[in-house]
């Protein structure tokens, strides 16, 4: 047994992101934030500390929100991943997007990807949370600029306006 | 991202059987790897010595949780998310489900799995002081088959275990003997969420005919490995708990800890927290079975009223006589979760007009007279809860009064919040905040901040 | 002409649709052809002389570019305030992770094992880690002793003022290291092709500062190198200088290459390598009446710069002019100095050495006041700088501030008489959580010091393009603080046009006039102002042409840009930056006008200290400022709030664990900055007495917040425990050491006065 590296093979590695089915040409241990970043140019999912913190990686997969930086691309296989880039189709995501901005909840915008991922995930799961439920499912995303407080009331925002659609 | 991708395999097989073949072929060739959490941040340090990987995520041999009357199996390849979701866990074993809220953000509690938790071994994992004080059991499955040991020693040293090569922990086993116990957990980390854990406590006490009956204390982050506390344990059992006992408990937990100083924090700061760790957590088990007996007696006598007096007793911790009414209806309740679980359902189904009707048994934050006469009891709350409101400035109050008009203007009730602990200004950043609100989301906002006074209401009344 | 007003309404953020949608691209979302992935290899040691470079062979060296010193076509330095940084080490080594080489290649994949796998062998130097080695130059390592600046700051006769004292209080105050953490990482792309010359794009706070850099670097003329800022992640200050660095870096890659290359760090990597917040240490000896008046003092504030000198005399200015704070000092001396340590060196930060001297002043207020008698509000009352007086560089303060009555209103808002005797009656009766309330009062002076913007001689420019669209040229670069969006509502304010039409010039070297660089809470005050005057001058130009009344609607004055555009091809107004007459600096005695404008705050922090944990929490936080003139509401508030939290991560999480010089703790798991679950809410609130220096009357704010929330939470923590702590970060583990002292020391008074 020797742990010598050789080069290993890239394989294909099928699931759908944002609706749309893709097929990649991969090593199974790349991250899946880098596959969808650098294989299939969906830039809107950032990087921020490589380590599962800071929670600028995050998408949802198969509707749970994960940090995509922690995931090796054959674990996404026959997965459906919703990214930043999803969310544009998606009316209660709009109202949120509408929300950041009108609250301030986007100062560099680093995060911001992230943050809506984790705030539309949260509404989807609670779609008139307190907030300190908006407090606690925002925990995983750090935000260096804002202080959190315009994000969570873009969020409060968003489920008031949610409600009365 | 310091690995290179191109030196790494994983393979990810469909089943079980398959795994452990692999693993039975080549011995320690194959590292698995469920979430992720852990493994993926070491490969991401370039740090991973391991080229060959196989996942075991989602496998659903591994991740599924069996009941049956004696004990509770959970698969290793369970997320903290899927214990969190559990009734069961949620209910029997509160020191495993507060630990998988502990752990990380949302997104790696979606990832990360309990196997993973304990392969890893890291002296500062979450769930692991939850499974030594519920005195867990493991199954560890091969190709070979499969074994039961005891949690308690899996783990022989600093992130050594007991595991053989090609074994996999298939299921975690806690024995569902521990409803009786009051739990007790806290995690000391650098931030309230994303810490990895400076010192940490999962404990279960039971107090029968005065003294303690038994008490399990477990904690991580203060040896190599998880740890129970067997002086502490031992001199606290058989006694009644009093300062004296909690003293001393406190100094043998500071004194048998084996702590470090390390990057995180220092020996000395752990030893000493440890020790106020169990100080804490006998205190509360002490104060628990203080509230129990009230409580016992208070819902006792309750239990055996008229309907009609019943309802009319608990009325003051709500307001709406129909909640009330079906309070009562829901007896005989024995404990103060009982009665909390069922003044949280019954209130979610009443309609707007019995909520309606308790927003108003309340006097305007400001005041002591309610638009709607209420009790002398409900009063009496009222005026503790406000507290700080009437410490606040005449000018303060004022404005509030002008505020609390501008809201009744809009919605035409009275602005309810639970105002306990809560400043005069912090109420009116609060009041105006909630003007914005549209009218359901309004109404809900009012409606959880009445669920939250009968809470402390209930409390209070068990207690009385 | 629009009655209604854009300035003073939040707009919607100018980039802020791509933002929210995930269209804003950062430098590590762009791809260039060609492109190859840039490597830094680094010393390991603190200080000496590279002996040998090896490369094993377990690499194939011919897929990669190498770069050393020797590749350095021009000067091997990055040029700043001098030129003692090397580019890339050549001989000697003065500080860990300094560059030494570079690598590129196309897969970044295989960098991190090229990077491991040159072996640098070196003669290791004796190195000096701390201030105080510094100071008594256990070794010399910078000039002849170790110090890269001094200032004096002199008002009065503080000798007499100690001969008259009723009471001299003496303290020491220290602050660490603060990694600013941005989310997003350094990062440059560089090109370079024979005719064009070189392009830089990246993350970066200072266009013009990159530029200068690498003009040096390479010896090619001004207008052959472009740098283009684009998205930037955060920056606080932290993308001030370095990004010239690794802008350089990518630079000679991309020479030898001949190929773009991206370098782009990861998050170890920058938080080990780059410039952090200077630790600092203050001492105070203050003479006071027995009044609680301030007659005079001595203090010395010293600053550690790490290993080379970039702009650390700036921050020790910033940090001595600031370190008398909003007080009326009748005499002061102030010995301030940076010196060197084996360290990477430190760098700017939100503040700038203004949290630092402050932080130190205003929990030596609360001890002075404890030493006279009074409370903390009543010792500031009676020193708060009045209209007419001045401070301690004896600069007049021309401005109706009314500090007793802003410390009113911050104590109204946060309750603060009835929690402080709430608290104490709580802790009383509690023995696991004590809770405390304390305050800051503080002033930050906006822009550059002294002549600073004059030396700067900012110039904008504001053009019509032939759309009628307005854009604004300037150097002056958004990463969050809302640059793009404040200037482009005061060209429409100052003309009367809709918001919607002006839009600004990406900053590009190329295209954009030097605006100065975006520090110094400058930009909306000192930069706007001259954006309003420049675009006062395209109006100027229509109405002298005849292409516009003197009253006209939006779409007037856009038909008539368009007209001059079609009819003269060109429609552009600049503006330079003119020395008002009433700022007069002295740059020999450092005295006089050393900013344009002040603006003033009081913050007021509430604290739960948990005694089973040892951990100090901020339960809620008063915001209070006197800004000129809120531009943006949401904006402004968004700027307080994210400084506050900075502010409360320097005071009780933020540690930087070094050894030898090195961070230890350069991961987000182990450096720790407030999650969502650790801030109160902190609830800001704004006071405008205008401002003449600075646009529609603002001041600068993004730097102010980060001056308050640290001493105030400190106070509130001695409030809370009756224990001093002079010392940040404050730590759950330094306050259990201080807290189990006391218990030693008085259980050792006790037996003592038990033998007696």
């Amino acid at each position: 047994m020797t742990n010598a590296p050789r080069a290993r093979a890239k394989c294909e590695i099928s699931f759908t992101v944002n609706g749309k089915p893709e097929t990649v040409r991969a090593h199974p241990m790349a991250r899946l934030l880098d596959v969808l970043r650098f294989d299939l140019g969906l830039t809107g999912t950032k990087e921020g500390c490589g380590e599962g913190e800071c929670g600028s990686c995050s998408v949802l997969l198969d509707g749970a929100l994960v940090n995509s930086c922690l995931i090796p691309a054959l674990q996404a296989t026959g997965t459906h991943i919703l990214t930043i880039e999803g969310l544009a189709q998606d009316a209660r995501a709009q109202l949120l997007q509408q929300s950041f901005l009108d609250c301030g909840g986007a100062q560099c915008g680093i995060c911001t990807p992230g943050m809506i991922l984790a705030a539309h995930h949260l509404l989807h799961k609670k779609s008139q949370p307190t907030l300190d439920e908006i407090r606690e499912g925002l925990s995983g995303n750090l935000c260096r600029c804002t202080g959190y407080m315009q994000i969570f009331e873009a969020v409060a925002d968003a489920a008031s306006r949610g409600a009365s659609t | 991202m310091r690995a290179n991708p191109a030196e790494y395999d994983l393979v990810a097989p469909r089943t079980l059987p398959v795994v452990l073949s692999l693993l039975a072929q080549e011995p320690g060739a194959w590292l698995p790897i469920a979430g992720g959490t852990d493994v993926m941040v070491q490969y991401s340090a370039g740090k991973l010595s391991a080229r060959n990987l196989v996942s075991i995520w989602n496998l659903s041999e591994l991740r599924k949780i069996e009941i049956s009357t004696e004990e509770i199996q959970i698969g290793a390849g369970c997320t903290y998310t899927d214990l969190l979701q559990h009734e069961i866990v949620n209910r029997e074993f509160p020191l495993l489900s507060r630990a998988a809220g502990w752990t990380g953000s949302i997104a790696n509690q979606n990832r990360g799995t309990l196997g993973g938790n304990i392969v890893n071994a890291s002296p500062a994992a979450d769930s692991l002081p939850a499974l030594l004080a519920y005195e867990a059991e493991l199954l560890l499955v091969s190709a070979s088959g499969e074994r039961r040991i005891p949690y308690a020693g899996f783990h022989i040293a600093y992130r050594k275990t007991q595991l053989a090569p090609g074994e996999l922990i298939r299921a975690i086993c806690l024995k569902r003997s521990f409803s009786g116990y009051y739990a007790h957990a806290r995690k000391v980390g650098a931030r309230n969420a994303q810490a990895i854990s400076k010192v940490s406590l999962a404990a279960l006490g039971r107090i029968a005919d005065g003294v303690v009956d038994d008490i399990r204390l477990a904690m991580g982050s203060v040896a190599p490995v998880p740890v129970r506390l067997t002086e502490a344990e031992r001199i606290v059992k058989g006694k009644s708990i009093d300062s004296e006992l909690i003293h001393l408990a406190r100094a043998t937990a500071a004194a048998e800890v084996r702590p470090i100083d390390d990057i995180r924090s220092t020996l000395r700061y752990r030893s000493a927290v440890a020790g106020n760790l169990v100080a804490e957590f006998l205190e509360q088990l002490r104060a628990s079975h203080e509230r129990a007996g009230k409580s016992s007696a208070v819902l006792a006598r309750w239990n055996v009223l008229s309907v009609d007096k019943a309802a009319e007793e608990i009325l003051p911790c709500c307001g709406s006589k129909s909640w009330a009414r079906e309070m009562a209806n829901r007896r005989p309740v024995t404990d103060e979760a009982s009665i909390l679980a069922a003044c949280d359902q019954i209130w979610e189904d009443l309609p707007e007009s019995d909520w309606l009707e308790a927003f108003r048994s309340h006097p305007r934050i400001g005041e002591s007279r309610s638009p709607v006469s209420s009790s002398a009891q409900s009063a009496t709350w009222s005026g503790q809860e406000q507290q700080n409101v009437g410490l606040a400035r005449e000018a303060v109050k004022a404005i509030l009064a002008e505020a609390n008009r501008a809201y009744e203007k809009r919605f035409n009730r009275i602005f309810i919040v639970c105002a306990t602990g809560k400043s005069a200004p912090e109420i009116l950043e609060i009041l105006r905040r909630r003007l914005q609100n549209d009218e359901p989301t309004e109404l809900h906002e009012a409606a959880e901040q009445q669920r939250q006074i009968a809470h402390l209401r209930l409390k209070k009344w068990l207690t009385l | 002409m629009k009655t209604s007003s854009i300035v003073g309404t939040s707009v919607p953020r100018q980039e802020g649709r791509a933002k929210v949608t995930g269209q804003a691209r950062y430098v590590d979302d762009i791809t260039l052809p060609n492109m190859l992935h840039g490597a830094t290899v680094r010393s390991r040691i603190p200080r000496g002389k590279i002996k040998t470079i090896t490369f094993a062979s377990s690499i194939n060296w011919n897929e990669f570019t190498i770069v050393t010193a020797a590749d350095i076509p021009g000067k091997n330095c990055i040029t700043l305030i001098e030129d003692d940084q090397p580019c890339l080490a050549d001989k000697i080594i003065n500080h860990p992770e300094e560059p030494i080489l570079l690598l590129a290649h196309p897969d970044r994949h295989l960098l991190p094992k090229a990077v491991e796998a040159v072996h640098i062998e070196y003669d290791s130097l004796p190195a000096i880690f701390t201030l105080e080695e510094s100071e008594r130059q256990a070794q010399q390592i910078w000039g002849v002793d170790n110090i890269f600046k001094t200032y004096l700051i002199e008002k009065g006769d503080p000798d007499a003022a100690f001969q008259n004292a009723d009471h001299i209080v003496e303290a020491e105050y220290t602050t660490g290291a603060q990694e600013q953490l941005y989310i997003e990482n350094n990062g440059m792309i560089a090109a370079f092709d024979a005719q064009q010359g070189l392009t830089v794009w990246g993350s970066m706070q200072c266009p013009y500062y990159i530029h200068k850099a690498l003009i040096k670097l390479f010896a090619l003329p001004a207008d052959r190198v472009r740098v283009v800022q684009v998205e930037t992640g955060g920056a606080f200050g932290g993308k001030e200088e370095y990004p010239s660095m690794i802008a350089a870096h990518a630079a000679l890659l991309a020479q030898k290459s001949g190929k773009p290359v991206k370098i782009v760090y990861d998050r170890l990597e920058d938080m080990a390598a780059t410039t952090k917040r200077h630790p600092s240490r203050t001492r105070h000896r203050t003479a006071v009446t027995k009044d609680g008046k301030i007659l005079g003092g001595e203090i010395d504030f010293t600053i550690d710069g790490g290993a080379y000198k970039t702009l650390s005399p700036v921050v020790l200015s910033r940090g001595a002019i600031h370190a008398g704070g909003a007080y009326y000092w009748p005499s002061i001396r102030i010995r301030a100095k940076a010196v060197a340590t084996n360290a990477p060196p430190q760098g700017a930060f939100r503040g700038f050495g203004a949290p630092q001297s402050l932080f130190a002043l205003e929990r030596h207020m609360d001890r002075i006041a404890q030493v006279v008698g009074l409370s903390p509000e009543e010792i500031r009352r009676r020193n708060f700088l009045q209209p007419g007086q001045t401070t301690t560089t004896s600069q007049t303060v021309n401005e109706q501030i009314d500090l007793n009555k802003l410390l009113d209103r911050a104590l109204e808002l946060s309750d603060h008489k009835s929690k402080k005797e709430q608290f104490a009656a709580q802790n009383q009766l509690s023995t696991t959580r004590k809770k405390g309330i304390g305050l800051a009062t503080f002033l930050h002076g906006a822009g550059f010091t002294g002549s600073g913007e004059r030396y700067l001689g900012s110039i904008v420019g504001v053009e019509a393009c032939s759309d009628g669209i307005l854009r604004i040229l300037v150097s002056s670069t958004e990463f969050g603080q809302g640059t793009n969006t404040v200037l482009c509502q005061i060209v429409a304010e100052a003309l009367g046009i809709r918001y919607e039409d002006v839009a600004i010039a990406q900053p590009d070297t190329h295209e954009v006039p030097n605006s100065g660089p975006t520090v110094a809470s400058r930009t909306v005050m000192v930069v706007g102002k001259l954006v309003q005057s420049a675009a006062a001058g395209i109006k100027k130009t229509l109405t002298a042409a005849g292409l516009l009344e003197d009253s006209y609607s939006p779409e007037q004055f856009r038909a008539a840009c368009r007209a001059y555009v079609t009819q003269h091809g060109k429609l552009s107004s600049l503006a330079q930056y003119e020395q008002p007459n009433d700022i007069v600096w002295d740059e020999e005695k450092y005295q006089g006008s050393a900013y344009a404008a002040f603006a003033w705050a009081v913050y007021v922090a509430e604290v739960t200290v948990d005694l089973t944990t040892y951990t100090a929490t901020v339960d809620d936080f008063v915001a209070l400022q006197e800004i000129g003139k809120v531009l943006h509401p949401v904006l402004a508030k968004g700027q307080i709030i994210g400084g506050v939290a900075q502010g409360i991560g320097f005071a009780l999480y933020e540690k930087v664990v070094w050894d030898q010089g090195r961070m230890q703790n350069g991961q987000m798991t182990n450096y720790i900055m407030p999650t969502s679950a650790d801030l109160p809410n902190i609830r800001v609130y704004f006071e405008e007495l205008g401002n003449v220096h600075g646009a529609f009357g603002a001041k600068g704010i993004g730097e102010l917040p980060m001056d308050g929330p640290a001493p105030a939470i400190i106070n509130a923590i001695e409030d809370a425990l009756h224990v001093p702590f002079n010392s940040i970060p404050l730590l759950p583990e330094d306050i259990f050491a201080a807290l189990e002292k006391r218990e030693v020391r008085e259980v050792v008074l006790s037996s003592a006065r038990g033998r007696e």
